[in-house]
């Protein structure tokens, strides 16, 4: 949600209420005028690809509007796009439509569309979540290498700690819409403060052949947003709660110099 | 494509020999047909020499024979009614009804369709809960009903249009615009729905994360693919309207096919209902034709069936 704001997408009856995008460490306005140039790719890339237009036209009509190209430009530029994100026979490509080519294929496309936005910005939301491990191994790789390449800031949302330990930098944990606890991401991996961030990390299944232990899983479920317990959202499933968590929201401590958590009681304290 | 088209081709053909052979087959067994002509009070003789001079006392396969040759080089026999061609009925009935409801066609899309647009963009707004009221008033109240209030209020009440007949254009107003309010009412409930289903898709929310302006959105991402199941439901309507010309022209007196149907029918006139309905079916595989035709058109998904360049 937090990023459907950033992107300006939010869904209908849902306003902005408040809150800034900082970006490069420069606060770009209340979010509504932020302008950097970001660009976003989805779970399911499949249908998020309009099904009546071909890819030609889908990244030819998006290199127009955010670079100016037409015409032969355009298209070159497009099979060069289409190309770089490992699509052969780009020429012919453009010509297909997205229900011949594959989720994988799409999510391609997709990123290749990304990049003709020249983003500064990149928020990928779930970008593997619906495709099979190999593709999900090579869409990593893939994005991987645009980051360092162009030097974008790559946003990725995801439930998979696999897909975010190997891309990330930092990580932000949230829980039921507020972010818990920030940290680098190894920092995170090995010391995780909350104990929501300590128990996802717990749950991570490992193939030390040594540790043969089944992974913990967190009791409970989590609530819905409509009738969110009070407090601390994670307090009633919460190993470490005292009638404090139930009171109030705690406040965001810095447990190192870039590493935050909300917690009365963190775990590595 | 082509392949596809041959295919819709073939079944449309199939389904008119179907309908010739059933409607053969229905009026021959309802009843003798003779009878029906000269009523239960006639003489066996004179029975016996209707039947001879139209060929029924031929045996039924032979009678199917002559006549599926005969529909096939276009003669529908004599009307039993007045001994005209029962073809030549057709052909001077069927431009009376297409002057009403081609016309009334084409305005049912011209205003259901930006009605049924506006209450989906503006959706849950007073403006989509008031086009859709009026939508729901027009699709509830049956047309002959809606034709008679009409009659009511711009013939007897104000004066200003005529009630019944088909001498002047004035004449052709009522029907049509009777035919296009029920018809409008129903493409705009059938267009809003079909663009809120297209815009709550993923692919929308990715083209407004790209930047692109709403109204751009709407015509160039979200009609097209709204447009699919338009042409379908078109199809229903242009039907429709066909099979309510049979009420409206009844109504307003006008003196089309579905008011010659209705006539024939009542007299027993069994060679003209037969190319009646002949002639609608024909007409309905048509429009079921274009549509097929224009569903692969708009939609890659049939159009590239059997070319998968991937």
């Amino acid at each position: 949600m937090t990023c459907y704001a950033i992107a300006r997408i939010l869904p209908r009856g849902v306003a902005q209420t408040g809150g800034t995008v900082a970006f490069n460490w420069e606060p770009q306005g209340p979010a509504k005028e932020a302008q950097p140039r970001t660009a976003m790719i989805f779970q399911d890339s499949t249908s998020s690809l309009n099904p009546v237009h071909t890819i030609g036209h889908y990244l030819e009509s998006s290199l127009y509007r955010h670079q100016g190209l037409r015409g032969n430009d355009a298209r070159l530029e497009a099979m060069r796009l289409l190309e770089r994100v490992g699509i052969d026979q780009a020429k012919s490509r453009l010509r297909c439509y997205p229900h011949q080519f594959s989720g994988g294929m799409n999510q391609r496309v997709m990123i290749a569309h990304a990049l003709s936005v020249k983003p500064a910005l990149l928020i990928a939301d779930e970008p593997t979540t619906a495709l099979d491990v190999t593709t999900q191994a090579q869409i990593l790789y893939l994005l991987e290498e645009l980051k360092s390449e162009t030097g974008m800031a790559l946003l990725i949302v995801s439930h998979d700690l696999g897909v975010i330990s190997r891309l990330a930098d930092r990580a932000a944990v949230m829980y039921c819409g507020k972010i818990v606890e920030t940290a680098p991401i190894d920092v995170l991996v090995e010391r995780a403060a909350h104990p929501y961030a300590h128990a996802l990390i717990d749950c991570m299944p490992t193939v030390d052949p040594k540790d043969m232990e089944p992974p913990t899983p967190i009791p409970g479920s989590v609530p819905l947003l409509n009738n969110l317990p009070s407090g601390c959202h994670f307090h009633p499933r919460c190993p470490r709660a005292t009638q404090e968590c139930e009171a109030r929201f705690p406040e965001v401590a810095s447990i190192s110099a870039d590493h935050q958590a909300a917690c009365y009681h963190p775990v590595h304290a | 494509m082509a392949s596809f088209v041959i295919g819709r081709l073939v079944r449309a053909i199939v389904v008119l020999i179907l309908t010739v052979t059933f409607v053969f087959v229905v009026l021959r067994v309802s009843g003798d047909p003779a009878e029906q002509m000269l009523g239960d009070q006639s003489t066996p003789e004179a029975l016996a020499a209707v039947r001879a001079s139209w060929g029924l006392d031929k045996p039924i396969l032979e009678q199917y024979v002559l006549y599926v040759a005969h529909v096939v080089t276009g003669d529908f026999g004599r009307s039993f009614a007045d001994n005209r061609d029962a073809f030549a009925v057709i052909v001077e009935r069927a431009p009376k009804t297409l002057l009403v409801t081609v016309p009334a066609f084409v305005l049912s899309i011209l205003l259901g369709i930006p009605a049924g647009v506006l209450a989906a963009i503006r959706r849950d707004t007073p403006m989509d809960k008031a086009v859709m009221s009026g939508a729901v008033l027009g699709y509830s109240v049956p047309n002959f009903l809606l034709g008679l209030a009409f009659i009511f209020m711009f013939a007897v009440w104000l004066r200003v249009l005529p009630s019944s007949g088909s001498s002047s254009w004035q004449h052709a107003i009522l029907p049509i615009v009777t035919f296009a309010l029920t018809s409008a009412a129903a493409i705009s409930r059938f267009a809003r729905a079909a663009l809120i289903e297209v815009l709550d898709q993923p692919y929308i929310i990715a083209a407004r994360a790209d930047g692109i302006a709403d109204w751009e959105i709407i015509i160039r991402h979200a009609l097209p693919n709204a447009a699919i199941p338009m042409v379908t439901m078109l199809g229903f309507v242009a039907g429709g309207l066909l099979g309510g010309a049979v009420f409206v022209e009844q109504v307003f007196a006008w003196p089309g096919l579905g008011s010659g149907f209705v006539r024939a029918v009542t007299l027993g006139d069994l060679n003209v209902v037969q190319a009646v309905i002949i002639t609608f079916t024909a007409f309905m595989v048509t429009v079921n034709l274009t549509v097929d035709v224009l569903y692969a058109v708009l939609n890659p998904k049939i159009r590239l069936q059997n070319n998968d360049p991937g």
